[in-house]
C-alpha cells in the first residue's frame, strides 16, 4: 500500500513538472506567471533526484557506505572531520554559488526566456550534477585529492600539467571579468559605492575581533558584521543624498578598476584572518539570507515574465553580447547548468570531510541542483522585468545610445516599447543618476529583486533600498571571489615558479608574497582595464571568453570521469559522463571558433581587430583616439590568442585520454587504477 | 501528548542549533580537541586563537569560494 502510495506521489511531481514545462514553452502571445518557472524546475529537479541520481549512484557509482571514507580513516580535527550530512550539504553549497548563477542567466534573458529556462534545467540534471557528483566520488575514493592530481594519476603526467595550467587560465579570466560587473554596477553610483567601501572597514573590525577578543567566534562576529552592513545600506542614502559627500563616492570605471585591484592586491597580501576570512563570513550569511529572500519574494509576489519566450536576438544579433543561441545561450549560462569550477570544489575540499560513501549523492548531485534553482530564479527577476527596461539596463551606449531619448528610440524600434520619462523614473525610485547603459547583469537583476521584494515589503517608497541591498549583496559575492580567488591563484603561481625559481615557492617568504601577488593581481586587472576601456562595453568580449574557460575546465572534468569510469570497467554506462563531454567539447570547440574567426566584428575578436586597423588606415579615427584604438585592437589579438591557447589545451587532454581509452578498450590493457584500498567503516549503520 | 510535541520541537531546535555552529565554524575548535583527545600526546593542542588563524590559512589557501 504504502508503495503504491509513493509510485503515485512521484507521478504527481511527474506530470506537474512536465505539465509546467509544457506551459512555459509553449505558452505565446500573452504574459505567463513565474509560479510555472518555480513549478517547472523544482519538479524537474525532484524526479531527476529520485530517479537518475539514484540510478548514477547504484548502477555506474555503486557507492559503498560499508566503505570507510577519508575524513573516518584520517580524522585531523583540520581538514579530515566528518561532517554531518546536511551541515555538509550547507558547506558544498555556500562553496559553490557564487555570482556565476546570478549572472549568467540575467545576460542569456536577451535571448527570451526559453533557452535560458531549459538548458539550465536540463543541462544541470544531465552534466552539471553529475560532473560535481562523479568528480566527488571520484576524490572521495582517493583521500580527497585535486582534480589536478587525479588527472596526472589517472590520465597522464602531461593532462595533469594541463589540467592546472586550465585552473590558473580560468581563474585569471574569471576575476578579470566579475570584477568588470562590480565596477559597472557602481560605476557613478554613490550609494552603492559608499556600501560596497563600508565593507571593507566592517571586515578588518570582524577579524580584529575573532582574531583577538573572541577567537573562532563566527557566528556572534558575523551578525554584529551583518548587522553593520545592513546600517552601511541605509547610510548609503544619506551618502547619496549629500552633494559634497556624494561627490566624493562618485568614480568612473577606470578608477574603480584600480580600486579594486589594490583592494585585490591588499588581500592577498594581508594575513588572511584579518580582511579575507571576515569578509567572506559576511558573505556566506547574507548569501543565504538573500537566496532564501529571493525564493520567497517570487513565491509570494508570483510575478508576470513579461520577456517573449524567444526574442528577435536569437539570430545573433544581440546587444547585450553577440552570437546565436548555439553555442553562446550554453557558454553564456556556464554555472547554474554546469560549471568546471565546481570540480575544484567537489575534489579537494568536500571529500575530506563526507562521512559515508552514500551521502556524495545528496552533496553533489543535490547541491548542484539548488544552484539551478537560484540561476531560474535569477531568470525569472530579470524576465519579470518590461524587456524594454531590460535592454535599457544592458545594452551598452555604442549601440542603444548615451541619454534616455536615444535609447528609447532604438529599442522601440526592435519592438520593445520603451519611453525615455519610464528609464529616468526608474533611475530617480532606485537613488540612482542613471541606470542606462549598466551591462553585466547585475544592476538588471537588483532592478528585478528590488521590484519583487517592494512589493512584498515597503512599496515604492522602499525600492530604492532593495534596489542597494541586491547590489550590495552582489558586489559583496563578487568581492569574496575576488579575494579569495586573488589568493588562490597567489598560492598556484608561487608553486608553478617555485618548480623554477625555489625562493619564490616558500609561502612565507615575504618578498615571494608581494611578487606572486603582484603577478596575479596583474594579469586580472589587465582584463578588467581592457573591459572598462572597451567600446562595446567589455562583457560582449569578456564573458564570453570567461564561459568558454568554465566550460572547457568542465570537459577536463568529465574526460577525467570518463576516464576513471572505463578504468573501473563500467563501459555500459559510460554515456552518463561521456555525452556531457561531447557535447561540452562540442559547444567550446565551436564558440572558440565563433569568437576567434567570425566575420562579424561583434564575435570575432580577429574581424574587429581588423575593422579598426582598416577604420585607422583609411583616415576615419581622429588623430587623439588612434593610440586607444590600436590598444582596443591588440586586446582583441590578445584575446584571440587566449581563447585558442584554450581550446589547444582541451585537445591536447583529449588526445591523451583517448590514447588511454584506446590502450584499456581495444588493446586489453589491463586498467591502473589509483584508488586508496578498501577499509570497512567503524561507524554504526545509522550515523 | 504535550510533552511529546515539546520534546520533539526542543530536539529540533537542538539540532538546528548544533548544526548552525558547525556550519559557520563556531564547533571547529571543539571537533579538532575531541579528535586530539583520541589521539594524546601526538601532537601539542593548539589554542583556540592559534588554531583559528592557522584553520584559516590552510582553508584559504586551496579553491573555496566558486563563480
Amino acid at each position: 500500500m504504502k508503495r503504491i502510495l509513493k509510485i503515485a506521489l512521484w507521478l504527481v511531481v511527474a506530470l506537474v513538472g512536465a505539465a509546467s514545462l509544457g506551459t512555459i514553452a509553449f505558452r505565446r502571445g500573452e504574459p505567463i506567471n513565474a509560479t510555472w518557472f518555480v513549478l517547472a524546475a523544482a519538479c524537474s529537479y525532484l524526479v531527476a533526484y529520485r530517479v537518475y541520481s539514484a540510478f548514477i549512484a547504484a548502477k555506474l557509482l555503486t557507492l559503498d557506505n560499508s566503505r570507510a571514507t577519508p575524513s573516518e580513516r584520517r580524522d585531523d580535527g583540520r581538514d579530515f572531520v566528518p561532517t554531518n550530512k546536511w551541515v555538509l550539504f550547507g558547506h558544498h553549497f555556500a562553496a559553490i554559488a557564487g555570482p556565476g548563477p546570478l549572472v549568467g542567466p540575467t545576460l542569456a534573458a536577451q535571448f527570451g526566456y526559453l533557452p535560458g529556462t531549459l538548458w539550465l534545467i536540463a543541462g544541470a540534471a544531465l552534466a552539471g550534477c553529475v560532473q560535481d557528483f562523479v568528480i566527488l566520488f571520484c576524490s572521495i575514493r582517493r583521500d580527497g585529492k585535486t582534480l589536478g592530481e587525479m588527472a596526472r594519476q589517472e590520465v597522464s603526467r602531461r593532462g595533469g600539467f594541463i589540467a592546472q595550467l586550465a585552473v590558473l587560465a580560468i581563474m585569471i579570466i574569471l576575476l578579470g571579468v566579475v570584477a568588470l560587473v562590480i565596477v559597472n554596477a557602481l560605476k557613478s553610483s554613490p550609494w552603492a559605492t559608499f556600501t560596497l567601501a563600508m565593507t571593507i572597514p566592517i571586515a578588518l573590525l570582524l577579524g580584529v575581533y575573532l582574531r583577538f577578543l573572541r577567537p573562532g567566534r563566527v557566528m556572534e562576529a558575523s551578525v554584529i558584521g551583518v548587522a553593520l552592513v545592513m546600517f552601511s545600506v541605509v547610510a548609503g542614502q544619506w551618502v547619496a543624498n549629500s552633494p559634497a559627500l556624494a561627490a566624493r563616492f562618485t568614480f568612473g570605471g577606470v578608477t574603480l578598476a584600480f580600486a579594486l585591484i589594490a583592494y585585490g592586491f591588499a588581500a592577498s597580501a594581508l594575513p588572511v584572518w584579518l580582511l579575507l576570512a571576515p569578509r567572506d563570513y559576511l558573505s556566506a550569511f547574507i548569501k543565504a539570507g538573500a537566496i532564501f529572500s529571493l525564493a520567497a519574494g517570487i513565491l509570494l509576489v508570483r510575478p508576470q515574465v513579461l520577456m517573449p519566450p524567444l526574442t528577435r536576438f536569437v539570430d545573433g544579433s544581440g546587444p547585450v553580447f553577440a552570437g546565436k543561441i548555439f553555442p553562446f545561450c550554453f557558454i553564456t549560462i556556464a554555472c547554474g547548468a554546469i560549471s568546471g569550477f565546481h570540480s575544484l570544489i567537489s575534489s579537494g575540499t568536500t571529500p575530506k570531510m563526507i562521512q559515508r560513501e552514500g551521502h556524495a549523492r545528496f552533496i553533489g548531485y543535490g547541491a548542484m541542483l539548488l544552484e539551478s534553482f537560484v540561476g531560474v530564479m535569477a531568470m525569472v527577476a530579470a524576465c519579470a522585468m518590461t524587456p524594454g527596461v531590460y535592454f535599457a539596463i544592458n545594452s551598452p551606449s555604442t549601440i542603444v545610445g548615451a541619454t534616455p531619448e536615444a535609447a528609447a528610440q532604438t529599442i522601440s524600434g526592435w519592438g520593445y516599447p520603451l519611453s525615455a520619462a519610464t528609464m529616468t523614473a526608474m533611475a530617480h525610485a532606485v537613488g540612482e543618476q542613471t541606470l542606462l547603459n549598466r551591462t553585466g547583469g547585475a544592476p538588471s537583476l537588483a532592478v528585478g529583486m528590488a521590484q519583487i521584494f517592494s512589493s512584498t515589503i515597503g512599496g515604492e517608497r522602499l525600492l530604492s533600498i532593495w534596489y542597494h541591498f541586491a547590489i550590495m549583496f552582489e558586489a559583496l559575492f563578487i568581492l569574496t571571489v575576488l579575494d579569495a580567488g586573488t589568493r588562490v591563484g597567489r598560492f598556484m603561481i608561487q608553486e608553478l615558479v617555485g618548480r623554477v625559481a625555489k625562493p619564490l615557492g616558500r609561502m612565507n617568504w615575504y618578498p615571494g608574497i608581494l611578487v606572486s601577488s603582484a603577478l596575479i593581481v596583474g594579469a586580472w586587472g589587465y582584463f578588467l582595464y581592457q573591459g572598462v576601456v572597451d567600446p562595446f562595453g567589455g562583457i560582449n568580449s569578456l564573458w564570453p571568453l570567461f564561459g568558454i574557460a568554465n566550460q572547457l575546465l568542465a570537459a577536463v572534468a568529465l574526460v577525467l570521469a570518463t576516464t576513471i569510469l572505463l578504468k573501473m570497467g563500467r563501459l555500459k554506462w559510460i554515456w552518463v559522463t561521456l555525452a556531457p563531454s561531447a557535447w561540452l567539447i562540442t559547444i567550446t570547440m565551436t564558440a572558440s571558433y565563433q569568437k576567434i574567426f567570425s566575420p562579424n566584428p561583434r564575435i570575432g575578436f580577429l574581424s574587429y581587430a581588423n575593422v579598426l586597423a582598416a577604420q585607422i588606415a583609411a583616415g576615419k579615427i581622429p588623430v587623439a583616439k588612434i593610440a586607444e584604438m590600436q590598444r582596443v585592437m591588440f586586446n582583441q589579438r590578445l584575446d584571440a590568442v587566449v581563447t585558442a591557447v584554450l581550446a589547444a589545451m582541451i585537445l591536447v587532454l583529449l588526445v591523451e585520454a583517448l590514447i588511454q581509452w584506446h590502450a584499456i578498450l581495444a588493446r586489453g590493457r589491463e586498467p591502473v587504477l589509483f584508488e586508496t584500498p578498501y577499509v570497512a567503516t567503524q561507524l554504526a549503520e545509522g550515523d | 501528548m504535550r510533552s511529546a510535541i515539546i520534546r520533539l520541537c526542543h530536539g529540533c531546535l537542538t539540532k538546528t542549533w548544533r548544526g548552525l555552529r558547525e556550519w559557520c565554524g563556531d564547533a571547529a575548535y571543539e571537533r579538532y580537541v575531541q579528535s586530539m583527545s583520541r589521539r594524546p600526546g601526538s601532537e601539542r593542542v593548539l589554542t583556540p586563537a592559534e588554531f583559528y588563524v592557522e584553520q584559516m590559512n590552510r582553508r584559504y589557501s586551496r579553491p573555496n569560494r566558486c563563480c
